[in-house]
């Protein structure tokens, strides 16, 4: 799961970035209006946590424009304006929730991965395919009730595949969620860790789609 | 400023000008139609004593003992003796005529002219000395004479002239005189009637300065609503000023009491309990938040409250609260029915109705299963009564007074509610209102905001 940041205050930004990074999602930080508009356009992001305030181009317009040029990924909003008035602007701009500074961290995680789930398609915190079992509150994975230990990387590609589950996810795509946008990205290390992640979960659900990439299924 | 200044934007200004002007042009015309008046009066004087002069040279007229005409005895005024006095007679024309005389060796050139018996006519003509003349003629028939013989009689305008000029010095003198008396009057009267302004100007300066807190001393019934609307202002604005510091104060004690907390917190942390005391601090910052949210709402509408003109209809607040509750609760799946009629407007500001209503309707649905109703309906004294109703679990009686004190959440397990219903209820009374909580009909917690309705 791939998630951008738009955050203008330095200690903020560097806070969400590594407690989103430790809750195993890949994710970018954009610290100006200019640059946050310009990367949810042009890359796929699964989340947006958004900020207001911002320098160069203020929230709520990166938030319309984006909604305007037909981006659909959730939007949260965080920010230090708590009244009504300012969440339902929030909300008609584009906006999936709303929540105002100083936030809880736990809160603000559980209400991405809401947003996530929703916008895949699931109503449930706990996703299970063939005996797999992923919950996307804890970023617990059991396989018959056994818990799996899971590098960064391979829980970030098993929760793309399961929340995508029974549609094929090419590899471009796969790549795409799971790497933030600086990182030097290899086709090749989705294969290993794909390999990596048949062999720990020991059930074949993530099957090869020939020519198209992978697919999560019951099987 | 008020009446200190003469320039063209004073009202003394105004005052003395309009004054001046009326005066002058009154006097204008009184004296235009005195000296008309004089003028004619002056003329026919001056024609009845030319009259007088034409009957008595005629009744002295007669022949003499060779049949000539002659006049029996000199004319009683003595100017007809005196050479070029101005007054003449002369009866007949020509170098034959008889004359007075005051005509020296001149002679009346009278113009031909024809008259009937008794017709008295007038003439001007060039006399002696350059003079103008205002000659009156008439025909007189003698016995013994064939034709009837013209007598005339002539006396010089110049007269006229110099009577009229002087009386016309002195009545310019003496309206000169008048109209500057006038000004003066409307000066003084301008400058007493204007002097509850000079008044207001200096207790202005003083309530500016702190020397007085109100306009105190009487003014006229045409400035007192002036007056008593300043000192509205002045109280409104201390009102406010004081809402401002107690608030202020209410703020910095909210925060300070969590902050002992955190700092007792601090004090105890080490590494068993970090995970229990992350916890207290964080409560403690979410209490926090809400009580400056709390100040900022209730300092905003202290601020406006009593302003006049300010309304918001209730239906468009709750119908996009509504669809916003549908995004933010997207999870739950709530049937969210607003009830609301188009024609109630409450009266206050956008923002406060926001504050409450999203509040109450938040609460709602966090606690509802499937049904939240957002309805209104107008009561007696300019009044609406909004409801939010949920079918959730509903809370016990002897509890619903206590949730809408400050700091009170309904349950710790939910996030938010604490300070929301505080806020609300604070909210509606700054606009003399209130808020209640109820059974509601749908089997959950009815919240009833009493507000004060503007007219739609």
């Amino acid at each position: 799961m791939r998630v951008l940041v738009v955050e203008d205050t330095p200690e903020l930004g560097r806070q969400l970035t590594q407690r989103l990074a430790a809750e195993g999602y890949a994710v970018d930080l954009a610290v100006d209006g200019e640059e946050g508009q310009f990367l949810g356009q042009t890359e796929p992001y699964d989340a947006v946590i958004l900020d207001l305030g911002l320098p160069k181009v203020d929230g709520l317009s990166v938030l319309r424009s984006w909604r305007r040029d037909g981006v659909t990924m959730p939007v949260l909003i965080l920010t230090a304006r708590g009244a009504w008035t300012e969440k339902v602007q929030g909300i008609d701009a584009g906006a999936d929730d709303y929540l105002a500074k100083p936030f809880n961290m736990e809160e603000l995680l559980a209400r991405v991965r809401a947003l996530i789930r929703r916008a895949k398609g699931h109503a449930s915190a706990e996703i299970a395919c063939g005996g797999v079992v992923l919950d996307t509150r804890t970023g617990r994975v059991t396989v018959r009730g056994e818990p799996v230990e899971l590098t960064a990387y391979e829980y970030r590609v098993l929760s793309y595949l399961m929340h995508r589950k029974g549609q094929v996810v090419s590899r471009t795509e796969l790549i795409e969620h799971v790497y933030a946008q600086d990182f030097d990205r290899d086709s090749n290390t989705v294969e290993v860790f794909v390999g990596r992640l048949r062999r720990k979960l020991g059930t074949d659900i993530i099957k090869t789609v020939r020519g198209l990439g992978y697919r999560v299924d019951e099987p | 400023m008020i009446g200190c200044g003469i320039g063209s934007g004073s009202l003394r200004f105004r005052l003395l000008a309009g004054a001046a002007v009326w005066i002058a042009l009154a006097l204008a015309v009184a004296g235009f139609i005195l000296s008309s008046l004089f003028q004619d009066h002056v003329r026919r004087r001056f024609e009845a004593e030319l009259a007088t002069h034409l009957e008595q040279l005629a009744a002295l007229l007669e022949l003499d003992a060779d049949g000539r005409l002659a006049v029996r005895q000199p004319l009683s005024d003595p100017r007809f003796r005196r050479p070029l006095s101005g007054l003449y007679w002369q009866v007949g024309a020509g170098d034959a005529a008889l004359r007075s005389r005051s005509l020296w060796d001149g002679v009346l050139a009278l113009p031909p002219d024809t008259l009937a018996s008794g017709d008295l006519h007038r003439h001007v003509m060039a006399g002696p000395a350059g003079q103008t003349l205002t000659v009156l003629e008439r025909t007189v028939v003698l016995p013994d004479r064939a034709e009837p013989d013209r007598v005339a009689v002539a006396a010089d305008q110049g007269e006229l002239v110099r009577v009229t000029h002087a009386f016309n010095m002195t009545l310019a003198l003496s309206l000169g005189v008048l109209a500057m008396a006038l000004i003066a009057a409307a000066l003084v009267q301008v400058q007493v009637g204007l002097r509850p302004l000079a008044r207001l100007r200096d207790e202005l300066a003083d309530v500016r300065a702190g020397r007085k807190k109100r306009f105190a001393a009487p003014m006229p019934t045409e400035v007192q609503p002036l007056v008593e609307d300043l000192n509205a202002l002045l109280t409104h604005a201390e009102e406010v000023v004081g809402r401002g510091r107690l608030q202020a104060g209410n703020l910095a004690h909210a925060l300070k009491t969590n902050l002992a907390v955190l700092a007792n917190e601090a004090g105890t942390l080490n590494e068993g309990n970090a995970r229990a005391v992350g916890a207290t601090i964080a409560r403690q910052i979410e209490v926090m938040r809400r009580h400056v949210d709390h100040h900022m709402a209730r300092a905003r509408a202290a601020a406006s409250r009593g302003v006049p003109g300010i309304s918001t209809p209730v239906l468009e607040c709750a119908a996009t609260l509504a669809r916003v509750m549908r995004t933010l609760h997207a999870a739950a799946d709530l049937d969210i029915a607003v009830d609301v009629a188009p024609e109630h407007v409450f009266a206050g500001e956008r923002e406060d109705l926001d504050e409450m209503l999203g509040n109450l309707v938040d609460n709602a649905c966090k606690w509802a299963r499937r049904r939240v109703v957002i309805a209104s309906r107008s009561e007696a004294g300019g009044m609406l009564t909004l409801t939010v109703d949920d079918d959730g679990p509903g809370l016990p009686e002897e509890r619903r007074e206590a949730v809408l004190r400050p700091g009170v959440r309904l349950d710790e397990s939910v996030p938010g509610a604490g300070l929301g219903l505080a806020v609300v209820r604070d909210l509606a009374r700054l606009y003399g209102g209130d808020a209640r909580l109820q059974a509601s009909p749908l089997g959950g917690l009815r919240v009833a905001l009493r507000l004060p309705s503007a007219a739609a």
